[in-house]
């Protein structure tokens, strides 16, 4: 029986090599880390840059950096881009002017924002709360994006790639007239894709978090990373065994993609609010990914029990559909 | 070694492919089953090899129901060849075969080599991966599979389906060991000329019915119409006729010169099988 599943487990892993999962693997971590390092922790957003347009100079005490403008027309035309804001006190009370970004509460910081120019006194230096400077923060948001976004693609598009392999093969029949049980033939797979993500999730976390911030967030981030891999694999098993080919398959993972991670991407990501996103369980899988590298775990056991109830149906549901495909005719 | 008694298997609530099939294999036998395609034969097959279930009627194989014998043991002891060389692709020929033996007990498998070289598999292509193998080969390997395992049963579905006929003589003359070897054998074809030359019984198979069940030769005699046509000349002229097969017994009952030829009209098991189904096996 051992000796049976570790033939599995070779043979899978045989075909991993052979359609180049390992490779693109090597080539999204290369690329991730390089994007991270090299341009990410250097992109600090301008902030909004304010303009004045106050030709009495009734405005004293302004900050050094406002922009002062000389007509309405050219405040106007200033604000317009939905970032930068204007002040108009041309009838003594400042009057701020901005193009709404679309994002209400944006909106009032950039109010409140602008009208703290009018006074250079107040500008002080933020207190750094906790472990994080600006560097890490970003490395740790980042890193985070990154590594939900590989598990999801690469744990459902390289457990299908490979499925579809063996189903183009027909040897997924000769399986069931073998004393091989199926469960351990899904099982070898997830095994191995498994092992593959949280290899991953590791070199990406200790790359791009360094070897210290990376080992103490790395039990965090690798718990998060196995469910996230499992169910994904299991998702990939299920549509790749169900669907007759990769076409229909290439459809449906960009379906999933555009309803399934953008809104997560959205709401996680930018500042879009979407009320009913708590109600996305994906949306819950990134957000424990994003606090696991932040040191916060989720501590709701309803979270881990959903987690696992949704892994052993998908397994049920991709051995379902395992046993439909050893029987389909030739 | 088999027994199916009233198998009836129907996919779905209103396709039902199987009406009640009766027969046995005995065993060390080489049994066909033939018929078109559509006719039930690969259900058959599937149920037997335990694939399919929740048919009607009984089966039993090894002596015991298949309901019971469906289980790790039931399927070391047999082989399966299917219609078409299903191998990774990726792997050689050894790999494919160490991979399959590896569900064996070590005890019972044949050395991969050594049933290739049996098979008469090139040597050169042993380590090359099986995408660069001809049909022909690919079928040497997936027979390499089938009999890995040393199978007291063996299903083989079109055994000789892509293969030249010195490919297909090697086959046959393998399939007669294993029989002698004390192999049950269990065909599935609609290939005629491979279901007489291979097979101890054969059962016709139409629209889930088993419409005749005999050996070949007691097929053919039952349907014969015991003639046989001479052809001979006389006076420079070449002129055929036919005649009841015990007539040649005696004297020609017409005048002739000389014999060119006599030809038995026994009818082939393609012309049984249309007489009994009145349909071809294509």
């Amino acid at each position: 029986m051992r000796g049976s599943f570790f033939a599995l487990l070779k043979k899978d892993f045989r075909l991993m090599v052979s359609s180049k999962f390992f490779l693109l693997a090597i080539g999204s971590l290369i690329l991730y880390s390089c994007y991270i390092n090299l341009v990410y922790v250097k992109v600090d957003q301008e902030i909004f840059p304010v303009y004045l347009y106050d030709p009495e100079q009734v405005q004293e005490n302004i900050s050094a950096d406002v922009i002062s403008v000389y007509s309405p027309e050219e405040l106007q035309n200033a604000c317009e881009d939905g970032y930068s804001i204007g002040i108009d006190a041309s009838k003594g009370t400042p009057r701020i002017i901005i193009a709404s970004c679309g994002i209400s509460r944006l909106d009032e910081m950039r109010h409140s924002y602008a009208l703290s120019k009018l006074s250079s006194g107040n500008s002080r230096k933020a207190k750094i709360i906790g472990p994080n400077d600006k560097e890490m923060k970003n490395r740790r948001e980042i890193t985070a994006e990154f590594l939900f976004f590989e598990l999801a693609a690469v744990g459902f598009l390289g457990l299908a790639s490979m499925l579809f392999k063996e189903k183009q093969m027909g040897v997924i029949r000769v399986h069931a007239v073998l004393s091989v049980q199926k469960g351990a033939f899904i099982l070898s797979k997830l095994i191995l894709i498994l092992f593959a993500d949280l290899l991953f999730a590791a070199l990406l976390t200790l790359c791009n978090l360094g070897v210290s911030a990376g080992v103490e967030v790395l039990p965090k981030v690798l718990v998060q990373a196995g469910i996230l891999s499992m169910i994904m694999a299991m998702a990939g098993f299920f549509f790749s065994i169900t669907l007759p080919d990769f076409k229909q398959f290439s459809l449906l993972y960009l379906v999933l993609a555009v309803f399934i991670t953008t809104p997560v991407f959205l709401a996680g990501q930018t500042g879009v609010e979407m009320s009913w996103i708590k109600f996305h369980p994906m949306y819950h899988l990134f957000a424990a990914m994003k606090n696991a590298y932040f040191q916060a775990p989720v501590k709701n056991g309803f979270y881990y029990a959903g987690c696992l109830m949704s892994i052993f149906l998908l397994f049920l549901l991709a051995r379902y559909g395992l046993d439909r495909e050893m029987k389909r005719e030739g | 070694m088999i027994g199916v008694k009233n198998l009836t298997f129907s996919y779905g609530k209103d396709k039902q492919v199987l009406h009640g099939l009766n027969f046995t294999v005995n065993d060390g036998e080489i049994f066909g089953f033939l018929g078109p395609n559509g006719s039930g034969k690969s259900t058959t097959q599937k149920i037997l090899t335990g694939i399919l279930k929740g048919h009607g009627g009984t089966v039993s194989l090894f002596g015991q129901d298949i309901t019971a014998v469906r289980t790790q043991d039931f399927f070391q002891q047999i082989g399966v060849l299917f219609e078409f060389p299903y191998l990774y692709a990726n792997l050689s020929a050894i790999d494919n075969l160490k991979y399959f033996s590896s569900f064996y007990p070590k005890e019972q498998v044949q050395k991969p080599e050594e049933l290739l070289e049996r098979l008469e598999f090139k040597q050169d292509f042993l380590k090359k991966p099986v995408s660069s193998y001809s049909k022909g080969m690919r079928q040497r390997v997936s027979m390499a599979r089938a009999l890995i395992s040393n199978p007291r049963l063996l299903f083989l579905d079109e055994p000789i389906s892509g293969l030249d006929p010195s490919g297909a003589v090697l086959f046959r003359k393998i399939i007669q060991e294993e029989r002698k070897k004390g192999t049950t054998v269990f065909v599935t074809t609609h290939n005629m000329t491979d279901a007489d030359l291979l097979c101890d019984r054969v059962a016709f198979i139409s629209n889930g019915n088993i419409v005749a069940l005999d050996s070949p030769k007691n097929l053919k005699e039952r349907n014969s119409n015991r003639h046989v046509t001479v052809e001979y000349l006389f006076q420079g002229k070449q002129e055929m006729r036919s005649i009841e097969a015990s007539e040649l017994a005696g004297i020609l009952p017409f005048p002739y010169d000389e014999i060119v030829s006599i030809h038995s009209q026994e009818p082939t098991l393609e012309d049984i099988f249309i007489q009994y189904t009145g349909r071809g096996l294509d």
